[in-house]
């Protein structure tokens, strides 16, 4: 055989070694984030169709432009010994219209229904409808979710219901930050000084997690967000988890939870933590929302904006030091003992 | 008629100068010659590639797996920011003003740029301000960590802490100096091409230079001014990006992202040009479709400042902005793949050689198409609301900077080294590098594309370990370790090519254009004759063409060449200055730095009147 195609044939071995890890790196892991293989709510499912779309679209365009391409540097070797020239060809006309018109029509071929996507998705939901409305406040790195109507104020772990429209307001108490839940929606800037929709209806129950996705600082990283899709009824409904959210804390009951509990009033947590209940938020006074609403603390899965598992052994460890936790955050070290630390864990655990 | 090298050796002309060249350091120092400028660009962009790699390798290294504690917060942010930072500023753009400052004058049959003198003030103040971005980790132990985009209001004072100053100075001194460049280049190549060059004559990567000129001075003012506000933000306490007074941070992000996206052009049309200049010397045809690749790349240059919002489709502008933006970053795809089918055109029918240079050029085609084609995605909002500021991205721009500009530019310094030098670089060498490097980049950043799939947003510096992102991330990090070899092994082909490369001649490629007529390296003259251009192709056709032979004249021209001076690099210093005194205006240990403003401002109109009054 001739060398183009032993040269060929190690190159075509090459491209095997190098995709048969990324395959395998593709088939062997779950991807709880994905948003185009399993879209679980309106908008992200729009995202997915013309990821699809440009996916086949591009794909198509590649291997047309790989083969012509393998084909030419096979074919049009300089043979050894030749040293005649290749035709002196300045291009034709006749080619450059046609490969100038035909991009151009795919192109408008692509616009026309990318158009009528961004526009469908920034359509404003019907309001003759049940709407959850949530106004989300990023800041460094927490998201704070007030529910005006159910008179509801949390952190970080979203509760929405399947099939009913939400609509987010976003807006930011310091820098930039991106919310993005990448199986619900997509991306919307949380920006200080504007305040945006976001709108989506969920289609799946379930645990959806996702990330601030715009720089924001040192623990940028560390800004998760989980949205609980909740069934319509049920114990475990939407509506179920509103009536206990608008219920106040739960009282200490055992003596750790209750030195718990005054080492919260007296050592400093309750500058910028509210409890209902135990240290509510004064009218008009915004002190109190510099950290999460921990009137409900006990139920969330994570603390520390999904930084960790909520147990009583991570809010030690995250009272005790928030800085180890998370570089640069802004929870003062209080300086608490190692029983201290316990307490308030045992007293704050404690609020379902 | 006489040949050239029978011109050269009978005529020895003599070019005179006000003031001989100095010697040594002396002579690097106050050169306004070009091509010595060019290696100045060249090398320093060369050694910032380095450094530029080592912070994406350690970042890489703590992201090689989940919770790791290697680089944490604001130390892995800071690695992030100046990997960028780095590499788009100070190894690439340097590296393209390399060749653009080599190779410009030659291309055109001229002795040297229109303003020598500007030329070495471009230099010098670009050579400030690489070293006031990074000076940072001196002063502060720390290196800015808000992103190469520098999103307000994460940069102003209540957010972004002391580095952030090294930051916008060494930027705006960047900026200054591109501007500079920019006009310095439009001029030369409009009005010192050789006789007979029409612009349409004039070789595909000096007219991409032209757009790249054109797109610097018009593109670098909206984020110049955008740093100064930064600065009276940051220095006098004004309220531009901050809300409570009125201020807004989408101002910052319209100003950077007007002279962003042009940037991203300034980066590839370069490299486009390259590859229209190495193809068809190794494929001994004419580039294919000659006048729609130029015609090609001025679109794209005059659309690049029509599409920044597409960078911020997520930031709320409303459906009607992003569509218009949408629309206008579609059209981009038409003369990119214009281009595209020309290079593929050029290399069917042809009978090719594989030269390093030309592995190189012929595998951006691919490597850039695959770029171009994740581009388009995130020209369409929809989809962008899922990939903006996610791994998917990252993917895109890297394959459009690794695998077309860098792939490029690496082509360019295989091909062009020997002009510059007189040597040879190993092939051996330069075929390892090649292949290596393509799979390293390739196992790199393809799983990126996977990782943004996944949903894993860029600039995190820890990941949880059942997000699903482990593999891909191992995979990707591997593959930097095959980059840095392989960009180590060029580094080091390259400096022992100076010594025991193959002597190469004046034309080892048999090619095409001006820069081969004269010898390897050039005279400080550049040609003994000027040259009279009869055709695209000037050298092949005095080559090969009857009847298309370059005119050698009965007598040498009286040849004057600019002088040297220390009047660029003295206007640099006192600029820098100024800068400095700005960055420490409100003091650095008690001590106000605000008279170095002054200081540096009696320094920059001293200096200037001793510039315009020195005979040259």
């Amino acid at each position: 055989m001739s060398n183009a195609f032993r040269s060929f044939r190690h190159r075509l071995t090459a491209l095997a070694a190098l995709a048969l890890p990324l395959m395998l790196a593709a088939c062997d892991e779950a991807h709880p984030r994905d948003a185009y293989a399993h879209p679980a709510g309106d908008a992200s499912e729009i995202s997915a169709w013309f990821y699809n779309l440009y996916l086949i679209l591009d794909t198509i365009i590649f291997v047309g432009v790989v083969i012509a391409f393998f084909a030419a540097i096979i074919k049009f070797r300089k043979k050894p010994g030749d040293n005649t020239l290749p035709e002196q060809n300045w291009g034709d006309s006749r080619l450059e219209i046609a490969w100038t018109i035909v991009p151009t029509l795919v192109v408008l071929g692509i616009t026309v229904p990318t158009l009528g996507g961004l526009f469908e998705l920034a359509k404003r939901p019907d309001q003759n409808q049940k709407i959850i409305e949530i106004d989300v406040v990023g800041k460094q790195w927490w998201w704070e979710l007030d529910y005006k109507k159910e008179g509801i104020n949390t952190g970080n772990e979203m509760h929405v219901e399947v099939g009913t429209q939400v609509m987010l307001h976003l807006t930011s108490a310091d820098v930039i930050h991106a919310w993005w839940v990448p199986r619900l929606s997509g991306k919307r800037d949380a920006t200080p000084g504007r305040n945006y929709p976001l709108n989506f209806r969920p289609k799946e129950v379930g645990s959806f997690d996702g990330q601030c996705a715009e720089l924001c600082g040192a623990s940028h990283a560390l800004m998760g967000i989980r949205i609980i899709v909740h069934p319509k009824d049920g114990p475990d409904s939407y509506e179920s988890w509103v009536k206990h959210m608008q219920e106040g804390a739960a009282k200490a009951a055992t003596p750790e939870q209750e030195a718990g509990q005054k080492v919260f009033m007296n050592k400093g947590c309750v500058a910028c933590h509210t409890i209902n209940g135990v240290a509510e938020l004064a009218p008009g006074s915004r002190s109190r929302t510099s950290g999460p609403n921990l009137t409900h603390v006990g139920s969330r899965d994570f603390i520390a904006a999904h930084t960790l598992k909520n147990t009583p052994e991570n809010i030690a460890r995250w009272v005790k030091n928030p800085q180890e936790v998370k570089p640069g955050a802004l929870m003062s070290n209080l300086g608490l003992s190692d029983q201290e630390a316990k307490d308030v864990a045992a007293f704050l655990s404690n609020l379902k | 008629m006489a040949s050239i090298a029978d011109f050269a050796a009978a005529q020895k002309p003599i070019y005179h100068q006000e003031r001989p060249s100095k010697t040594g350091l002396l002579d690097w120092l106050t050169t306004v010659d070009h091509k010595k400028i060019g290696i100045l660009y060249g090398g320093a962009g060369l050694f910032w590639l380095l450094v530029g790699g080592l912070e994406a390798l350690l970042f890489r290294i703590q992201l090689a797996k989940p919770d790791q504690h290697i680089f944490v917060g604001d130390t892995f942010n800071g690695l992030v920011t100046m990997h960028a930072t780095t590499m788009v500023f100070l190894a690439v753009m340097p590296m393209i003003a390399g060749f653009s400052n080599y190779f410009v004058p030659l291309m055109i049959g001229a002795r040297d740029v229109a303003f020598p003198r500007m030329n070495a003030f471009s230099w010098w103040t670009f050579f400030a301000g690489s070293l006031t971005i990074n000076a940072s980790l001196l002063f502060c132990g720390a290196f800015p960590a808000a992103g190469w985009t520098g999103y307000a209001p994460l940069t102003t004072k209540d957010f972004g802490g002391t580095p952030i100053d090294f930051w916008w100075a060494g930027l705006t001194l960047l900026a200054v100096s591109s501007m500079v460049a920019g006009v310095n280049f439009v001029v030369t190549i409009l009005n010192l091409r050789a006789p007979g060059m029409t612009l349409m004559r004039v070789p595909v990567l000096t007219w991409m230079m032209l757009v790249i000129q054109f797109l610097l001075a018009f593109s670098f003012p909206p984020v110049a001014v955008g740093l100064i506000l930064l600065a009276f933000d940051r220095t006098f306490g004004t309220v531009f990006y901050s809300t409570g007074m009125g201020g807004d941070p989408h101002l910052w992000q319209h100003l950077f992202w007007l002279f962003g996206h042009p940037e991203v052009y300034v980066l590839i049309l370069p490299s486009m040009g390259i590859v229209s200049e190495i193809l068809p010397v190794f494929t001994r045809r004419p580039l294919f479709g000659h006048h729609a690749v130029i015609f090609s790349g001025v679109f794209i240059g005059f659309v690049g400042f029509g599409v920044w919002g597409h960078h911020m489709f997520t930031a709320g502008m409303g459906p009607i902005a992003d569509a218009a933006f949408a629309s206008t970053t579609a059209i981009v795809a038409i003369p990119t793949g214009v281009k595209i089918f020309n290079w593929l055109g050029t290399l069917w029918n042809s009978k090719m050689t594989f030269p390093t240079a030309m592995l190189f050029a012929v595998s951006f085609i691919p490597m850039f198409t695959l770029g171009g084609l994740s581009g388009m995605m995130h020209a369409s909002p929809p989809l962008d609301l899922q990939q903006h500021d996610t791994y998917f991205v990252v993917a895109h721009f890297h394959y459009v900077l690794v695998g077309g500009a860098l792939q490029g530019l690496f082509a360019g310094f295989y091909f062009y080294m020997p002009k510059i030098s007189g040597k040879l670089l190993n092939e051996t060498l330069g075929k390892i590098h090649f292949w290596v490097f393509l799979a390293g980049f390739n196992i790199t950043f393809f799983p990126m594309h996977l990782l943004g799939n996944h949903g894993m947003p860029r600039r995190i510096y820890t990941y949880p370990a059942d997000a699903g992102w482990n593999t891909e991330n191992l995979i990707a990090t591997s593959g930097v370790f095959l980059m840095t070899f392989a960009t180590l092994t060029f580094v080091y082909n390259l400096i022992t090519s100076l010594k025991n490369g193959k002597d190469a001649g004046s034309d080892p490629w048999d090619a095409n254009t001006l820069e081969w007529m004269t010898s390897s390296p050039p005279p400080v003259h550049n040609f003994d004759f000027t040259p009279v251009v009869l055709s695209e192709r000037p050298l092949w056709d005095h080559k090969y063409t009857p009847g298309f032979e370059i005119p050698v004249p009965e007598k040498a021209e009286e040849i004057h060449m600019p002088s040297p001076s220390w009047k660029p690099m003295w206007v640099s210093a006192s600029a820098g200055v100024i800068i400095v005194g700005l960055l420490t205006f409100n003091g650095i240990a008690g001590i106000p730095g605000w008279p170095l403003c002054i200081v540096g401002a009696i320094g920059v109109v001293l200096s200037v009147y001793a510039w315009v009054t020195e005979p040259v």
